[in-house]
Order: structure tokens, then sequence, then C-alpha cells
């Protein structure tokens, strides 16, 4: 084939590739367990020496979004001052210079990023991985599987906990990443997995962050409206995962005044009732002057910390992927792809998918009633169109069907929202527009139909030499 | 006693008559058959047997108990498994995928085994995945196991969904034109399997079928049915020379 | 056609005894109660027109327009922008038009701008996903939705605009009611867009293919039938009536905000699948039972309600009638 207009001659292609891969082979030597070293370090680099290499590098302070803000913003500012000065060359002059000490940050923001995640992150796990791969090995030989995944969940959590420990804003950003993820994957149990589209999210999350926040604010704060604590309040953080589940089955309850009515009948039904009980569920909140109606619902204790949203988040993971895996989850596929030939192969469709949707809104009102108290405050206005938007955006945005997928899009969107903040109002013409690139591209989302084993996740990567002999190995 | 007994069933589509006194006694064991022009109804009585349509008169009774009103999936798993004319995978799962779910009536481990991943679930898991292996190999195409049926050949996704069948362990297989668009090669081979499986299994199979040569080399009796009645029934031989059949097929002033 | 014929007069005779139980029950003056009469008809004539375009979407591409609610804003804007931009050329003196001319070139031009709105929503994020899923149409509805209230707010600035008055308020008073002109006119005009519209898809040879792709669109297309004219076609007919109630509820309530088309899109198109699917007196009828559920309910409860008891009554609704009023039992084809 002709290769026109390009500048690179086919050998120095070749040698591009040549390097390449063997980068990419050093790469695939490492296990999960090396790249989670890796960055464990990084982070550390970051909590040690992160302020004094920030002012070194003339930074204002330490990146907050590993300085993708820093990069952007400046390229955003020149973009709308070209646009909105289009005519006028002294006020674009102006208006650039203004922008240039800005730009100046960006070869600062570069070198942070690689001298504090990148290189540390790289070079650790590259040397670490012959003593991790043996302890990856020993730890799948010697233990159950749920040694090492626990092991790693750690790693990575002291990973997060690190960097999110640098300011406030990064502790806020990880947690609402792993509420999203909560919402994403629980949403995908029913757009994905049961093939039903499902609008009703919001409301689930709503039902369940009210739920939990009266609990918790009857028994445990002193409040106005409720009155002095029923409990002692010491107890309380103790008593908040049973509030979280309480939240959970209230909106499970509230699933099932959906599921009644639309299951009967294959279709659309789902997506019209569950919008109706998306108003429905607003709008009586609205109208509940004890939760304090269109004003919104206060002191809700921040019991929701990092480790406490990691924990819950690790959970439903793992329960949702336990669930998926088996042949009882794997009925809700089977529903959806033919709900006939589901029937007379014994599944028991009706029961399928009232199992599945519950247990979807279950766990969207654990991630409301987590969000409850992450913010401290909630008002009913959060839970509406908008909110469905973002969530379904997650969904398709990382793939339907795909445990992955979910965690990805969830990741990705929010992301995306953060990094992009600095366009303002334009934020929400950019992602849509990104979004809709991507449903044409790729209606079912980026990972769509992509399981990956944890198993395959925490195993040991043997050195080049040998994988050869291996099959399936080094995909 | 018989296995399966149909008694005086019929079915209306609104004003339609879609079957009339349909009558019919399968023993444990036997390959009946049943043939007729399109539209005759025959799948309709597939349908009606297993719980997709529920009669407007009679009787179906599967070893002693009155199938009526029952779900589909409730009689799935007493016992009759079947395939559809137009294959009705699940196109996004695996062949191996697919033979496991038809067990889902006899999984023990229920929902806490699903959402904990208890040791019982992983053993109960491991039990069924075994046992569909077997019956892949049986059929074989266990070497597709974990491929996604949309990727396969149409004779392999017959198999697939045969499997599927024979995996919820009927005691009863309804096979709906199990032959249908497949080329000689693959025709011989099913022919084969379905032998296979009544002589191995040693169940009852009641199926569907065009083509003449498959339904007079596997049945042992055949019912011949028009416009939702059986007009004949009998062994092949019998089938083969009735006037009554050729009338049906022909038309009453068929080419002579 | 006698079929057709009974269940319009059933569900007339419905809609009398419904209105007739709540004129009893809520013991309101007959003056009031047909003070309010009124204004359903008015406030239901914005949802008709609106669930019109969803339902004709939904009818024949078997697609929710998640954007339609926004396409109704724009076109209420385009509105805007026209009437204001002639009377401002007649204020100078250029071309100075008679209100009720501005108010007709206002509407058509509105209409005629809104389709290619709407066929362009068509072609940029709905035709390329048509062999996709459905549910993956459905997010670029949201999303395009989503830029036409951003890109409005961007462009035109967070400020309400007030529609210009082009026609002078008369207010008659027949005994105890007041009746406005503004009102009589929407109200006519939206009934007078809605049999147009009646007319088109059953006598026309276009509105004739609508129909068979409603029936089949996987088949029809392989007759002949041009499927991406007749989904621009159907995209465009819908905008234009959502342009139509757009300018309505700019003469009706003066304001207009980017957000406008949430509040009122998303009932309408609970409306439209409320009237069955793809069909146009369905969605009609639903849109001005919806206007009539409202307006009494913030007669007679608190107005806050409003929202809880309407989709509550509509979820009843559908619960005891899975497919809408006219709509037809039918197995979605789930294209996942």
């Amino acid at each position: 084939m002709e290769v026109r207009g390009s500048t690179v001659s086919p050998a120095e292609t070749m040698a591009g590739n040549a390097l390449l891969d063997e980068v990419r082979a050093q790469l695939a030597q490492i296990p999960l367990l090396g790249w989670l070293c890796g960055t464990l370090l990084a982070t550390a680099v970051e909590q040690t020496v992160g302020e004094s290499l920030a002012k070194a590098l003339s930074l204002p302070a330490i990146p907050g979004l590993f300085g993708l803000r820093i990069i952007l913003s400046p390229l955003f500012e020149i973009l709308l001052a070209v646009i909105q000065y289009r005519r006028d060359i002294p006020g674009l002059v102006a208006s650039l210079k203004t922008i240039a000490p800005d730009l100046a940050l960006i070869p600062g923001a570069v070198a942070f990023i690689l001298l504090v995640y990148i290189l540390p992150t790289l070079i650790v796990a590259r040397l670490s991985a012959p003593l991790t791969n043996r302890l990856a090995k020993w730890l799948l030989d010697r233990f159950p599987l749920w040694v090492s995944l626990l092991l790693h969940l750690g790693l990575f959590y002291a990973t997060l906990h690190l960097w999110g420990d640098i300011s406030e804003y990064r502790m806020l950003i990880l947690r609402f990443i792993l509420i999203s993820i909560i919402l994403t994957l629980s949403l995908n149990l029913v757009n994905g997995y049961m093939g039903e589209f499902s609008c009703s999210h919001p409301g689930f999350m709503a039902m369940g962050a009210y739920a939990s926040s009266v609990l918790t604010v009857l028994f445990f704060v002193n409040d106005d409206v409720f009155g002095a604590p029923l409990l002692p309040p010491a107890i309380g953080p103790f008593m908040f995962p049973l509030a979280l589940i309480i939240g959970g089955l209230v909106a499970s309850v509230g699933a099932l005044a959906v599921a009644i009515p639309s299951f009967r009948t294959r279709g659309d039904y789902l997506a019209i009732i569950s919008l109706a009980f998306m108003f429905i569920v607003k709008s009586v909140i609205e109208n509940l002057e004890i939760i304090g109606g269109p004003r919104g619902f206060m002191n809700q204790p921040k019991w929701a910390n990092l480790p406490i949203v990691f924990a819950w988040t690790a959970i439903c993971v793992w329960m949702i992927y336990n669930f998926t895996r088996s042949t009882i989850g794997k009925a809700s596929c089977a529903v959806r792809d033919d709900e006939t030939a589901a029937g007379a192969m014994t599944i028991n469709t009706r029961r399928t998918k009232m199992v599945t949707f519950l247990f979807a809104a279950f766990w969207a009102g654990v991630a409301g009633g987590l969000f409850a108290h992450v913010m401290g405050y909630i008002n009913p206005g959060t839970f509406g169109v908008l909110k469905l938007s973002e969530v379904l955006a997650m969904v398709y945005l990382g793939g339907l069907n795909s445990v992955v997928g979910s965690i990805a899009g969830a990741l990705g969107l929010q992301l995306l929202m953060e990094v992009l903040r600095p366009l303002e109002l334009w934020k929400w013409i950019v992602i849509p527009i990104l979004l809709i690139v991507l449903m044409i591209r790729r209606p079912t989302g980026l990972i769509a139909f992509t399981e990956v084993k944890i198993e395959d996740l925490l195993r040991p990567r043997q050195t080049l030499r040998s994988s050869a002999q291996v099959p399936g190995e080094g995909r | 006693m018989p296995l399966l007994q149909v008694k005086n069933m019929t079915h209306f589509f609104g004003g339609l008559r879609a079957v009339h006194n349909y009558n019919l006694a399968i023993e444990p064991g036997q390959v009946r058959g049943l043939i007729g022009p399109n539209g005759a109804g025959k799948t309709t009585i597939f349908n009606l047997i297993t719980g997709i349509y529920r009669p407007t008169e009679g009787e179906i009774i599967l070893d002693g108990k009155n199938l009526v009103g029952f779900q589909p999936y409730e009689i799935a798993a007493m016992g009759i498994g079947r395939t559809f004319q137009n294959l009705r995978l699940w196109r996004h799962l695996t062949v191996l995928e697919h033979v496991k779910l038809a067990r889902y009536s006899k999984i023990r481990y229920g929902l806490i085994g699903a959402l904990f991943g208890t040791a019982e679930r992983y053993r109960e898991e491991a039990e069924i995945e075994e046992r569909a292996y077997r019956l892949l190999e049986m059929m074989g195409i266990h070497h597709v196991a974990n491929q996604v049926v949309i990727n396969l050949p149409y004779g392999t996704q017959r198999k697939v969904e045969m499997a599927r069948a024979l995996a919820s362990e009927p005691k009863l297989l309804l096979l709906d034109e199990p032959t249908a668009g497949m080329n000689p090669e693959e025709l011989t081979e099913m022919v084969q399997v379905i032998r296979q499986i009544r002589d191995e299994l040693g169940l009852a199979i009641f199926l569907i079928e065009h083509r003449m040569k498959v339904v007079m080399d596997l049945c042992e009796t055949i019912q011949t049915l028009d416009f939702g009645e059986v007009i004949a029934e009998g062994t092949p031989e019998e089938i083969r020379s009735n006037p009554r059949v050729i009338d049906a097929y022909l038309g009453k002033e068929g080419v002579a | 056609m006698g079929r057709r014929l009974k269940i319009v007069i059933f569900s007339l005779v419905g809609v009398t005894l419904v209105v007739a139980f709540i004129f009893l029950a809520s013991g309101m003056s007959p003056a009031s109660f047909f003070q309010h009469l009124l204004n359903a008809l008015q406030w239901g004539s914005f949802y008709a027109l609106i669930a019109l375009g969803y339902s004709m979407v939904y009818g024949v591409l078997m697609l929710f327009n998640f954007a339609h609610g926004d396409i109704f804003m724009v076109g209420a804007y385009i509105g805007w922008g026209i009437a204001t931009g002639l009377v401002a050329l007649g204020m100078r003196g250029i071309l100075p038009l008679p209100n009720w001319l501005i108010l007709v070139l206002t509407i058509l031009l509105a209409m005629f701008f809104t389709s290619f709105v709407g066929m362009l929503v068509e072609r940029v994020g709905y035709r390329p996903l048509r062999e996709a899923p459905r549910a993956s149409a459905a997010i670029t509805g949201l999303m395009i939705g989503i830029i036409l209230e951003t890109g409005n707010l961007a462009l035109l600035g967070a400020q309400r605009r007030n529609f210009p008055s082009l026609i002078k308020t008369q207010t008659y008073h027949l005994g105890p009611v007041t009746v406005t002109n503004v009102k009589i006119m929407i109200v006519f005009l939206s009934l007078l867009l809605m049999f147009g519209l009646h007319q088109f898809v059953r006598r026309t040879k276009w509105g004739m293919a609508m129909r068979a792709m409603a029936y089949d669109f996987v088949v029809v297309p392989l007759m002949g039938v041009p499927m991406n004219t007749i989904a621009a076609l159907t995209f465009g007919l819908g905008s234009a009536l959502a342009a139509a109630a757009g300018i309505f509820f700019g003469i009706a309530y003066p304001v207009l905000e980017p957000y406008m088309g949430i509040l009122v899109g998303w009932k309408a198109f609970v409306a439209a699948i409320l009237g069955g699917r793809g069909s146009i007196l369905g969605a009609a009828l639903a849109g001005f039972l919806l206007g009539f559920i409202e307006i009494f309910v913030a007669a007679i409860f608190p107005s806050t309600l409003r929202d809880v008891i309407a989709y509550s009554i509509i979820l009843l609704i559908l619960t005891f009638r899975p497919h809408g009023f006219f709509g037809e039992p039918y197995s979605a084809r789930l294209r996942l």
C-alpha cells in the first residue's frame, strides 16, 4: 500500500515500532501488584517532596488533577479570547498577555507530572517486577483468591488515600468518582445486562439519600426539626452502614412500584414508567416540608469519608461482579437477548428481571446515601433530568454489559467534567459533542461486552521469554 | 401410561381456530413426527405444549400432571425441552453459557450465592460446567465452547440450540424443524445426532419436519396436520401412501 | 373506521364524564369552573402540539427523541427573534407591517426554520445511529438537548426574554366568565394545526409513507419508500409543530428561558406515550388531558402537588392500559 504524505520512511517507522514493542514488552512483565507499588510510591513522593518540587517548578501549588487543568485551561482561554476578539486585534493581544503567565506554567506542570507520577511509577513497577511477580504467584498459590484481592485493594486504597490527602478538593473528587462508579454499575445492570432502559436512577438515589439522611439526623444529630439525637452520637459512625442499607432497601421498595406495572409487558414501558417515577419522587420530596421541601435537607453528619466510600464501592463492585458472572445473573442477559427462549430453558423471566432491577435500585439508594453524607446537604433539584443524563452518559460512555466499562465510564466522565471546568458554560457543549461522536463511533460504549476476570488481573505476568509457550498470555 | 398425553386440545387466535381437537400420546423413548403444510398449526401445537400459549380447551398431561396454566419456565423445568424453528439463541452469550443457563431451575445456591460468591456456588458452577462440557462433547461442539454464538456457522448454531435444550434434562424433547436451512452434510450429521440423543439419553422426541426423508428415517409414527386438525396418523409407510396426506400437500386437484 | 369512531366517541364521553365529576367533586362555581376549563384547553394545546412531535418520531422510527422539548424551546426563541426583529424594523420605519401580519409571518417562518433544526438534529444525532441500539440514540438525543440549552445560554445569556406583545389582549365577558382573544386564538390555531397534520398523514403520499414506516420500518424501506426522507420529514413536521407551540407559549406567558423545554417537554413526552405509539389523535387527546389534569389539580389542591398528581394519574392509566389510549400491542424490536 502506498503511504502518501508521510514524511517518515518505512525503516524509521519500523524502528519506532520496534522501540514501542520493546517498551510494551517491558511493561507487559509488570503485574498489577507492581503497578500498585509504583503508584503508591509516586503518591508518597508527592506527599514528601511535592510541595517543594512544585515551588521549584514555579507552580503555585501541587497540581490538583495531574496538572490537566493547568495545561488545558490556558488553551481554552486562548480559544475563548480568539472567539471573543475576532476583529479586535489589540484587544486580543491584551487578553493574550493576561493569559501568558498561565501559559508559562505548562512546562512546570508537565515536568511535575513526569517527575512525580510517571517516572517513579514506571521505575518502581519495572524494577520490582521480578519480586512482585513472585509475590503475586506465591499469594495466589498459597492462599485463597481473596487474600490476594484484599492485599491489592489495600495497596490501591493506600495510593488513593495518599493522593487524596494533598487537598480537600482531591478528597471530594475521589469520593464523587467512587459514588459515580456505584451508580453507573448499578444502572448498567438494568440498561446493559438486562437490556431495558431505566430512567429512574436519580429517583432511587434520592430515596436512598433522604431515607438514610433522615435516619442519621433523627438518631444521631441535634437538629432543629427532628430534635435531640435519640441515640448517643458516638455510636453513629458504627450505625452508618445500617442507615445506608435501609436507604438502599427503601429505594428497592420504590423500584418495586416501577417494576410491577412495567415488567408485565416487554418494550418501552419501563422507560416511560421509570421516567414518570423519577419526576414523582422529586415532586413528592419537594412537597414534604418535614424534610425541607424544595429548600433541601441538611445537617447530615459527614460520615462518608474516603475509607467508607471506598469500602462500599469495593463491596458494590465485588457483588455486581459476582452476580454478573453467576448463572443466575447471566439469566438476565438471556432474558435480554431472547425472552421466549429464556422461558423455554427454565428461566423464570419475571423473577430474573425483578431481582436484577431491585438489586440495581438498592445500590442506587446506597450511592444516594453516601452522596448525602459526603455533602452534608441534599436538595431535590439534584435528582432530576440532569443527574439522569449524567448517569446515562457514564453508562454508555463506559460500555454496556461490562463492569470495567462502567468503572471507566464513571471515572472518565467525572474527570472530564472536572478538567473541562475552566470552560464554564462551554463544558456542557463540549462534553455532549464528545459523547455524540462516541455514540456514533461505538454505539454500545468504549468497553462494551467485555469481562475482565479478577483472577486474570491479579495473576503474575511471565517474563517475555517464557510467555511464548503459554497460550493466551500477554494478549 | 404415556409420558405426555394431549387430550382434545383446541386453540383459537381471536376468531381463528388454529388447532382443533388435537390428541397425542407419546411413550418414553419414542420418536414421533409432526408434518403438515405451512400454516397447518404445527408450531402452535409446540407453543401450546410448552406453555407459551394457553389452550382454549383441552388437557396436556405430563407424567400425570396437567400442564395447562403453568408458565413456560415451569413447564420447561418439569421436563419439556425444545428448540425453535428460527434459531432463538442469546446472541451475546457463549456456547458454554447457553448450556449452563438451561440448568437455571436446578441451581440450588440461590441469590445469596450469586451475590456473595459462596464456596457452594463455585462448587455448583463447576459441576454445571463439567456437565455442560460433557454435553458439548457429545454434540461435537466442545471446541467452540467459549465462542459467542453469533459468530458460529449455522449448523453449529443448530447444535448449540439442541445442546441447550438437552441441558435442562428434559424427558421429552420438542424439535421444531431441526434441519431447516441445512446443507446435505449438516443434515446427515443432524440426523445422526438426533438418533444418538434417542439412543444414549433415552428421551422421547417429538419433531416437526419438512424434509420427508428425515421424518421417514427417524420417526416411529407420524401425525399429519392440516388446518389445525390431524388428518392422518400412522407409520411412515402408512403416511406415505395415505391419499389425504397427498391431498393436503398437493391440493385436491393436485398435479397427477 | 367504525372502530376508530367508536373509540373517539367513547373517549369524548369519558372525558366529559371525568370533567363533570371534577366539577361536581370540587364544588367550584360554574363560572370558575369554565374559567379553568378554558385555561386547561390553552395549557393542553401546548402539550398536545409538542406531544405530536414525540409521537410521530416514536411511531415512525421507534425512537425517543429526547431533544424534542428543547426543539420547542428553540422554536420559541426563533419566533421571538423573528417577532422582535420585525417589530424593530417596523419601529424604524424600514418595514412597517401590521401586527397581525407580523404574527402570521412569525408563526410561519419560525415553523419553517425550526423544522430545519429538527431535520438537522435527525441528520446529526439519529441517522448515524439507525442501526445501533435504540438506547444509544436516546443518549444522543439527551446530549443534543443539553447542547441546545447550553448553546442558547452561551449565545443569548441567562436573562429571560419577553415575547413582544403583538396582539392587543381583548377581554370578553360572557357572564361571569372572562375570555381573551389570545386564548381563543391559541386554542383555535392549535386545533387547526392538528387537523392539518391529520389530513397530511391521511391524505398525502408522504403521510401514507409515514404510516407505512410506522407499521414496519424493516420491510417498508425495501419497498422503495425513501427512509431518510421520511425520517427527515417526520422530524421536520414535529419540530414545526413544536415551534408553533413555542410561539403560542411565548404569547400566552411572555417569558422565555433556555430551560423552558425541560419543564414542558418531558411532560409532553409522557403524554405522547399515554396517547399510544404513533397515534396523532391519541397524542393530541393525551396532551389536552394532561392540561386538564394539571390545571384542575392546581385549582383544587396546592399547586406544588401538580406534578405528583399528574404523573401518578399517568402511571395509573399506563398500568391499566400499557399501550396508551390508541396504541396497538406490539413487541418492541429491541436492537441491542
